[in-house]
């Protein structure tokens, strides 16, 4: 008698009951998992920013990925109550198998679970690598950003440091901002394009964006600074750069 | 509550060298944890000096600490040390009155640097709040000394019990674990004064 | 020092606070913030001290000194030999009453952490209602996380690495009965500590304390800090009494790899904590030097960095995550081999993967700080490592779903919280992958979203672990059985309102609702609704968990020595337990999870006795002799309890 080749015990292998039950369930699982994947998008909003869009991306491919996972640990979770239940309340009579490991199993498991750890490092280099080179465009406007308890200063040091409690933005050119606080740790966030910096009393931090969308956007502050953080927030005024150019000279500056 | 006791309780004798062995253990992990404790402060200081935030890391103008006096209290511990354990070998070796001579004089030599150290504390040549660096030198000095004093009732007791003829050639394992305490609160008073020999941030850049 | 008991210490501690409250009116100006922070340091050390004196903490360490060792009645005495209920309010040196008096100071930390909880859902249950004020708010928002963390810090190594590691490995008591004492009860002296933070302005900057808003805080800040040092203390003392405890006091035979696998979760925990918590402790050293003498540590403008605090805080800040989190998922993995009736998965890799998340957790934590501008040039590698952790962490899964394959699932209330951690903890661990890529972490930092994430880790996998720890053990650790329907109301009360809690804070943070708020948008408006209606749902089914627990203590019916037919160790001693667990020491000669492999079932042969081991009976608690041989962790005792009674 020859052993059975590879062919033939996986054959038999995928017969079994619990392999189609637990396989039937993971597919089911994962497709609703797929579907699920782009809600999370969706409750972020619509995007001010390629960076926000990126953001968004990235959310609904991870939720992707990570669905087949999710799927199989809760589909051997599901099956195993359905059908290796014991039921009533005496303990079982007999053990189960005494299975101490498998090898195969196991092997596949880490070497899956690197190649996805693999694909979301190469996906993060990447995008960390499209914010750095985003953030060196030799067109960009400078704002700094200044947090104290508990408002926030925007000022211009291009346009004569014009200094506003709002923030105005021309669409489609890229902005530097320069953060820092005049007390406590603050942090910078404009929600809807997704960049976030904490604003350091004694230090200037930096992030940067290319809003892409006319509209009015939230900033908010992200790190809690005392009685008020709360109220510490504002607005984004993103128009277009002759709105820009008006704003800035019914505010004093050099248009 | 109903776990209560039934029968004669066992409450077993262990053998003495088991004991000191698995105290062996616990003291290093002690010494582990200590050694964190002094790893966090002195990387502050190299963390702040490093920084040099708005240029403050030693004020503009002031005076700084004597490296040498940092130094001398260091070699302080740092004797008091090697007397402890020319004392251990002592009762090693079987010598009783080596082993109360030598803890004798070697928490001598360990308050005589943590007076050393008051005195330094008192007279610094600055306040604690002019610079981060004055702050990271009071705190520094502050840790030493504590760790003197525990030390010091450590070497107190070994020269107390070992007057009262406790420790023999064969049931020492406490001297020795006091030994290897002892032993680390000079290594951190060395990296103490180590740490402290570097002033001048290098970050002076615009 | 036979009078001392928890009464004793507590008047200590008065008059401990009070001197030195007095003295420091006396001689430190108390008209400038700096000398109020002084008066309410040094008061709150007065208290621990005078504290620790009134319980007798000191009375060892001084009789050492003068060379008085303590004799054997001494001993017997301190291990709370014959005393009855007493013993749970002294120096006790026991690990059994160790164990329990740290299971109900996690109880009660646990109680008025969740009370915070109910407070904060209740203010956020509306846009805009007003409940708290902002100052209160963000009081309770610190209490609340700074009590949670400490409480979910114990809740594992504290009640169950005393109690039940010590007999699990075959040992009589730990390696430092008095220390494990000491470790205690400076728990116990830190909650008032912790709380009179309340009264004293409240702690308004979250758990984390960052600096320097800390710097400005009300006395309260005085008092967070002061209880970090001692509970600092505790834990450093804790970790090396059990870390040596496991080294060096594991039962004849039982090798590394015939070590049950909650110890090893525990040694990872407590062995993770040993350096960490020290850390925690200088980081508040320094921002006590600040707060009190004027110190620049934190202060940009003395040349101090707020990002100095944030690196040592989340230095120890990581590792404590997983600190909480191993030991809750070992006690899980420890119990699924018994309900499935199977051996534990694949060994090995459990092991390794408790080991190699160790490893990684002390090079994570900087992506706490990825936002911070810190180093920017440091995220990539942070995020390398952090995405690293997955692999590990996925074969805890592995290991478990592996354990129930094909197994004869017996659906017991502990082994129902292993099925609530595979679901909670994949929620967990995938919004982790979102905050480990640095940029999205650039956008989802500070909301809401990191609150519903570290909760589904640190409560849905942690809390859930520990709970079906406390299930499992429950019968061993109070000789009675829990009562099984409070039980599962409790378990899907909690687990339903958990899950409805911390989703829909999902969709709040993905909307954009930042953390510590005390009112937001009306955006968030329904989101919030509904994660404040499931938190009443916790809190209900927590009460009925603590009525289980409470009513099942006092009257419940009688455990048999071991209702789950387990084959680790602790389940072959006797209820109630005697004081040093075993009579003659067992010798172990194969690993706890031999289920299945039916000819081992039979008796097997003795192993070589060591000296002091004589073949002897114990007595079951129902009074019948169970033969035990010389102890093995296969026991040729039948498994099978008669009944798991309602
Ligand atoms: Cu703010």
């Amino acid at each position: 008698m020859t052993a059975p080749t590879f062919g033939a015990r996986a054959r038999a292998w995928s017969r079994r009951a619990e392999v189609r039950g637990v396989f039937l369930i993971w597919v089911v699982l994962t497709a609703l998992l797929c579907l699920f994947s782009f809600v999370p998008a969706r409750l972020m909003g619509a995007p001010a920013s390629p960076t926000k869009q990126a953001v968004e991306t990235t959310m609904t491919l991870f939720t992707l990925a990570a669905s087949p996972v999710a799927a199989f640990v809760w589909a051997i979770a599901i099956y195993s109550l359905v059908r290796w239940r014991h039921r009533g309340k005496q303990a079982p009579t007999e053990d189960g198998p005494a299975i101490r490991t498998n090898t195969p199993a196991s092997a596949l498991w880490v070497v899956v679970s690197s190649v996805l750890c693999l694909f979301l490092l190469v996906w993060g280099f990447v995008e960390v690598q499209a914010v750095a080179t985003s953030a060196s465009a030799s067109d960009a406007m400078v704002v700094d950003v200044t947090g104290q308890q508990w408002v926030w200063t925007f000022s211009y040091p291009q346009e004569g440091n014009l200094e506003s409690d709002q923030l105005y933005l021309p669409v489609n050119r890229p902005v530097i901002f320069h953060v820092t606080s005049k007390d406590v740790i603050h942090s910078f966030w404009v929600v809807q394009m997704g960049i976030k910096v904490d604003a350091n009393p004694g230090e200037t931090t930096q992030t940067s964006v290319t809003p892409d969308r006319l509209g009015r956007f939230d900033i908010r502050c992200a790190e809690l600074c005392g009685l008020l953080h709360a109220d510490m927030e504002t607005s984004v005024h993103v128009v277009s750069p002759t709105d820009f150019r008006s704003w800035l000279r019914s505010n004093g500056g050099p248009g | 509550m109903s776990s209560v006791t039934i029968g004669e309780p066992a409450v077993h004798l262990e053998d003495p060298d088991k004991v000191g062995r698995r105290w062996r253990t616990g003291i290093l992990l002690l010494i582990l944890a200590d050694g964190a404790f002094v790893a966090a402060l002195l990387f502050s200081y190299f963390y702040l000096r490093g920084l040099n935030t708005e240029k403050a890391w030693v004020a503009h103008g002031q005076a700084t600490a004597s490296i040498v006096v940092g130094w001398l209290l260091a070699g302080g511990v740092v004797l008091s040390a090697a007397l402890y354990h020319w004392a251990l070998r002592g009762i090693r070796a079987g010598s009783e009155p080596r082993l109360v001579l030598g803890t004798l004089l070697a928490v001598a030599v360990l308050l005589a640097t943590a007076i050393g150290q008051v005195m330094q504390l008192t007279t610094f040549p600055f306040g604690v709040a002019d610079s981060a660096y004055s702050s990271a030198l009071y705190t520094l000095a502050g840790a030493n000394l504590f760790h003197l004093l525990l030390t010091a009732f450590l070497g107190a007791a070994m020269w107390n019990r070992g007057r009262l003829h406790i420790y023999s050639v064969t049931s020492n394992w406490q001297v020795r674990l006091v030994g290897l305490w002892w032993t680390w609160v000079a290594g951190a008073a060395v990296l103490g004064a180590f740490t402290t020999s570097f002033i001048a941030s290098p970050n002076v850049g615009g | 020092m036979r009078r001392l008991n928890v009464g004793t210490a507590v008047a200590g501690g008065l008059i401990g606070g009070s001197i030195a409250w007095f003295l420091a009116h006396q001689f430190l100006a108390t008209d400038n913030p700096s000398g109020s922070n002084q008066v309410t340091i040094l008061t709150m050390v007065g208290w621990a001290i005078g504290f620790m004196i009134g319980i007798g903490a000191f009375h060892g360490p001084w009789c050492w000194l003068m060379g008085r060792d303590q004799s054997h009645e001494d001993e017997k005495f301190l291990a709370g030999d014959g005393q009855g209920i007493g013993r749970y309010f002294r120096f006790t040196t026991d690990h059994k009453v160790v164990g329990i008096q740290y299971l109900v100071v996690t109880m009660v930390l646990l109680g008025v952490g969740g009370i915070l909880a109910m407070m904060i859902r209740t203010d956020l249950i509306r846009p805009d209602s007003g409940f708290l004020s902002p100052q209160v708010y963000n009081s309770v928002v610190g209490l609340h996380g700074l009590t949670m963390i400490i409480a979910t810090i114990i809740m594992v190594t504290g009640p169950f690495g005393n109690f039940i590691v010590p007999i699990m490995i075959g040992a009589r008591d730990m390696a430092f009965p008095r220390l494990n004492a000491l470790s205690l009860w400076l728990i116990v002296a830190f909650v008032p500590v912790l709380f009179s933070a309340a009264v004293l302005g409240g702690i308004p900057t979250g758990w984390s304390g960052y600096a320097p808003l800390s710097d400005q805080a009300p006395p309260g800040m005085d008092a967070y800090l002061t209880a970090i040092v001692i509970f600092a203390i505790s834990s450093a003392i804790a970790g090396a009494n059990i870390t040596t405890t496991i080294l060096t006091m594991r039962a004849r035979g039982m090798t590394w790899n015939r070590t049950p696998i909650f110890v090893w979760g525990t040694l990872a925990s407590v062995g993770l904590a040993i350096p960490a918590f020290p850390m925690f402790m200088g980081s508040m050293v320094l921002l006590g030097v600040d707060r009190t003498v004027g110190g620049q540590f934190y202060v940009a403008s003395g040349g101090g960095s707020p990002w100095l605090y944030a690196n040592l805080f989340w230095l120890m800040g990581h590792p404590e995550v997983y600190v909480i989190v191993i030991p809750a998922v070992a006690a899980l993995m420890e119990l699924t081999p018994v309900f499935a009736r199977k051996p534990l998965f694949n060994y090995t890799a459990a092991v390794l993967s408790i080991v190699g998340i160790v490893g990684l957790s002390i090079m994570v934590w900087a992506h706490h700080m990825y936002a911070s501008g810190w180093a920017p040039d440091l995220n990539g590698p942070f995020m390398l490592t952090t995405e690293l952790i997955s692999i590990p962490t996925g074969i805890i899964f592995l290991v478990v779903l592996g354990t129930i394959w094909r197994g004869r699932i017996w659906t017991t209330l502990p082994m129902m919280s292993t099925y609530a951690m595979l679901w909670n903890f994949i929620i967990g661990g995938v919004t982790g992958i979102y905050l480990s890529d640095v940029p999205a972490d650039y956008d989802l930092h500070g909301s809401m979203f990191v609150t519903a994430h570290f909760h589904y880790t640190l409560m849905g996998a942690g809390l859930t672990g520990a709970i079906g720890a406390l299930t499992y053990w429950f019968p061993k650790m109070t000789g009675r059985m829990l009562d099984r329907r409070a039980g599962f109301a409790s378990f899907w009360l909690v687990q339903i309102g958990f899950n409805v809690t911390f989703l829909s804070m999902f969709a709040a943070g993905l909307a954009g609702q930042p953390r510590r708020v005390e009112h937001y948008d009306s955006l968030f408006g329904v989101a919030n609704l509904v994660s404040s209606l499931g938190a009443y749902v916790i809190g209900l089914g927590m009460l009925i968990l603590l009525y289980a627990v409470v009513s099942s203590w006092r009257r419940g019916p009688l455990a048999p020595a071991n209702p789950w037919g387990s084959k680790t160790l602790e389940w072959t001693v006797p209820n109630p337990i005697p004081l040093e667990n075993f009579e003659v020491l067992p010798v172990v000669i194969a690993d706890p999870y031999g289920y299945g492999e039916g000819d081992l079932r039979v008796p097997v042969p003795r192993a070589p006795a060591p000296a002091e081991a004589v073949a002897g009976a114990a007595t079951g608690a129902d009074g019948a002799t169970t033969p035990t041989g010389a102890v093995m962790t296969r026991t040729d005792a039948p498994p099978i309890p008669e009944q798991e009674r309602p």
